[in-house]
């Protein structure tokens, strides 16, 4: 793609407006359209498109195959943690009511955010484990 | 009005599915994708204006992005066969 220059100065200008949108989406998606599986979608959809235009070998310096294994399982331990958590403070698994006794709201605020987030964190990782899969597959 | 607007939109749509399954050429095929996207993100609009929904926005934002990649990686895969190995030297001898 060296020779596509187009798509190389369309391809900067907007991964940090593909990233911003990603974030804006999980963290706005308490009051919008949105979560944990959009934001995750959309911001692996940046990293996907960086290693498209440039190759996936400058992607893998970016985000490295050991930390697409760390995102994935810390995605999942932040969700398993916060149902823990609720466990431990005496309400049942993943009842957000437990995390705040004096405001509920608070705390139904508190567990949707985090569980969101470690759902978010989660797809980003998988799927651009996925896109790695795929660009590095060998040809039979 | 927006409803007609709308009825246009569904009718270009499917028009350009008619040259996505009949289309000769692969670029064929490729470019009336492209459009069918586009028009997916003005029907989200018109549609989130007509029931008073302006969030849809957002959706159109996701769709039209996400119809960019996709193209880009379509053209990609058949441009090269594969999704970019880290092989440049081959990469640019076949463009």
């Amino acid at each position: 793609m060296r020779h596509h220059s187009i798509l190389r100065a369309v391809t900067k200008f907007f991964l940090p407006y593909i990233l911003l949108f990603g974030l804006y989406t999980q963290f706005h998606g308490d009051y919008g359209p949105g979560g944990g599986f959009q934001a995750g979608v959309i911001f692996a959809a940046a990293i996907v498109l960086y290693g498209l235009i440039f190759t996936p070998r400058i992607a893998r310096k970016v985000i490295p195959y050991r930390a697409v294994y760390i995102f994935m399982s810390l995605g999942i331990l932040l969700y398993a943690g916060v149902g823990v958590a609720t466990l431990f403070m005496g309400g049942n698994y993943l009842d957000y009511n437990a995390l705040n006794h004096h405001h509920p709201v608070h705390g139904q605020h508190l567990g949707i955010l985090l569980v969101e987030l470690g759902v978010g964190i989660t797809v980003a990782a998988v799927v651009i484990c996925i896109y790695y899969a795929f660009a590095d597959r060998l040809e039979s | 009005m927006i409803p007609f607007a709308m009825a246009a939109i569904l009718i270009t749509m499917f028009m350009t599915l008619i040259r996505a399954f009949r289309g000769p050429s692969l670029y064929d095929r490729i470019l009336s994708v492209n459009s069918f996207g586009t028009s997916t993100v003005l029907f989200i609009v018109v549609h989130g204006f007509l029931n008073g929904r302006p969030e849809f926005l957002d959706l159109a934002i996701v769709y039209g992005l996400l119809n960019f990649i996709g193209t880009v990686a379509v053209l990609k895969f058949f441009g090269l066969r594969e999704y970019g190995s880290d092989r440049e030297k081959e990469e640019t001898k076949k463009l």
